[in-house]
């Protein structure tokens, strides 16, 4: 099995929830978080989203690969950050010198310094803590979302029928495909293909793609021209489409849409108020 | 259609001029409108997406039939399984960076360039969210909306007319150059890689990137089926990327210099040698399958 979704049913309580409500909450977390910089909030925020993860019976194993990831980018892009000066446009500007390290070499004239600064040290945290509510939401995501219900979700969110019934007509044929590749790719392989050989140079190695890209992408183009036979003799986009899922909100819906509404345009007046500024103790 | 993009191209405009008004008024006292910046680089690229599609809304690209959706689905899902299939799981690509190496990326760019941008915007922004579902990493709508702008930056020619728009990015490289380099020669500029007063040849080195670019059109001449899709594939991957990579200045609070290079260079860089060689591969094989199957209209 090439292609396996990361969603499965949980018994979480959540799950009783209408999927777009959850869908909008987690996508109000995400950006209600942007609205802030000052750490103590961020914080709160950070902790708030990883309540939401576990309540979604996310457990640490099935998600740690994406964790570990996202997680060793954070740390990578903060470090970066930390090192090569000020972060964040304008968040700060004066800075308060704790110390300064430089290493004892000089080169070319130059000698590596860096300021430690109260400030420097606040906008890591604050950074991390924002990139950490941010990749908390975007990991429950996929986890979360049953990928059957994506067009019908879409759909209710106020997309027009065809470009919803596109993005379910793609999850149904990511599987298809999924397998066209490994086939292509092991029939290529009896032929004498090799992609893993790491030789010649870059633009010979990015050609070296193409028996395997080609292939693939001419046969689903051919498959294409049948899918839509097939959806024009049925009338497709004539009338207003049905689903055969079919989505209602229902009271304890409003409640999470009600909060996922305040949670972000609390914020947004809150952040035009002056509340969540860059802090430093 | 056309009468309700007007409306959101007014209405974002509204908002990009308030707030960039907001910022300007508070700025003295050195208190700016602080957390909205993710906002506003939203607005203002929501105005590009619907200033384009304003302005060429009678072309038959933009409407949505039964052959552009099923296209708008193969487009995202082969996006979708092709960055799945190298992000690590059959083929370990290593990177330097949150962007992993995406031979992928000349799917957006060759359903644009071939199908259209709306097809080409489907495909990036849906591909990236199916490619990012399969492996769990999470869905990071900043990168969704970058990829899809690939797709539509380079589904431009197709609404625009192939030359018509080599043409037009040709005098708008040369007037960026241009106005670059009368801007870098009448002001004074710290160099941003070494400190200290920009040097006097690097004033210059935007005039002459234009007049190699203008010379290089002119060289074409009339034959400009591979430069077409080659300059285009670039240019939606500088546009697409670039978009993606400025808005974690503000999502993510890096300093431009780690967006630019940390970012931006290590993604738009390979995708644009990726796509330069494999889109014309897929453009070339595709105009043979359509003489065979005799449906559908080629491509130059």
């Amino acid at each position: 099995m090439l292609v396996a979704w990361p969603y499965r049913r949980r018994g979480s309580i959540l799950e009783a929830f209408d999927p777009r409500a959850r869908l909008l909450f987690a996508l109000s977390l995400m950006l209600s978080t942007l609205f802030f910089w000052d750490v103590r909030l961020l914080a709160g925020l950070w902790a708030l989203a990883l309540l939401y993860f576990r309540l979604n019976r996310l457990t640490w194993r099935e998600t740690r690969r994406a964790w570990m990831l996202t997680g060793f980018i954070a740390v990578v892009f903060v470090t970066i950050t930390f090192l090569t000066g000020r972060g964040g446009f304008e968040v700060y500007r004066a800075e308060r010198v704790l110390a300064r390290l430089s290493l004892p070499v000089t080169l070319f004239g130059w000698s590596p310094a860096i300021h430690l600064t109260v400030e420097r040290i606040f906008f890591a945290l604050s950074q991390f803590c924002r990139m950490g509510t941010v990749i908390t939401a975007a990991i429950l995501i996929p986890y979360t979302m049953d990928p059957t219900q994506y067009g019908v979700v879409f759909r209710g969110l106020g997309l027009p029928d065809k470009i919803a019934y596109a993005m379910d007509l793609a999850f149904r044929f990511i599987p298809t495909l999924g397998r066209d590749a490994l086939q292509t790719m092991d029939a290529q392989r009896a032929r004498g293909y090799e992609l893993e050989r790491v030789r010649g140079g870059p633009l010979a190695q990015i050609r070296r793609l193409a028996p395997l890209v080609v292939p693939v992408t001419l046969h689903a183009l051919m498959t294409a021209e049948d899918v839509i036979d097939a959806m024009d003799l049925r009338a497709f986009g004539v009338g207003p489409r049905t689903w055969l899922t079919e989505l209602r909100f229902r009271r304890h819906d409003f409640l999470l849409l009600g909060l996922a509404a305040a949670l972000f345009f609390g914020s947004m007046i809150a952040a035009a108020l002056g509340f969540g500024r860059f802090w430093t103790p | 259609m056309a009468r309700r993009a007007l409306t959101w191209l007014i209405l974002l405009g509204i908002v990009v001029i308030l707030m960039a008004l907001a910022s300007a008024m508070t700025s003295e006292s050195g208190v700016r409108l602080q957390g909205f910046g993710w906002l506003l680089w939203v607005a203002i690229g929501g105005v590009f997406v619907y200033a384009i599609y304003f302005a060429t809304a009678e072309h038959p690209a933009w409407q949505i039939g039964t052959r552009e959706v099923v296209y708008m689905a193969i487009g995202a899902a082969l996006y979708g399984v092709f960055s799945y299939l190298f992000n690590g799981t059959v083929f370990v690509v290593p990177s330097v960076s949150q962007v992993a190496l995406r031979p992928a990326i000349v799917f957006p760019v060759f359903f644009g360039y071939v199908f259209g941008p709306a097809v080409g915007f489907f495909t990036g922004a849906v591909g990236n969210i199916l490619g990012d579902f399969l492996t769990g990493w999470g869905v990071f709508p900043a990168w969704d909306v970058g990829n899809g702008l690939v797709g539509l930056v380079a589904g431009l020619p197709v609404v625009l007319g192939r030359e018509r728009a080599l043409n037009l990015l040709t005098g708008l490289v040369a007037v960026l150059g241009v106005a670059l380099s009368l801007w870098a020669l009448t002001t004074e500029i710290q160099s941003p890689f070494f400190g200290g007063p920009l040097s006097p040849l690097m004033r210059w080195v935007p005039l002459i990137a234009a007049a190699l670019v203008v010379a290089l059109r002119f060289a074409l001449g009339r034959n400009i089926a591979l430069a077409s899709v080659i300059v285009w594939g670039a240019v939606a991957n500088i546009v697409g990327i670039g978009f993606a990579a400025i808005a974690d200045i503000w999502i993510n609070g890096y300093p431009p210099a780690v967006a630019l290079l940390g970012e931006f260079v290590p993604a738009a860089g390979p995708n644009i040698l990726h796509a330069a060689v494999l889109t014309p591969l897929l453009v070339g094989a595709y105009n043979a399958l359509q003489q065979q199957l005799g449906r559908g209209a080629g491509v130059a």
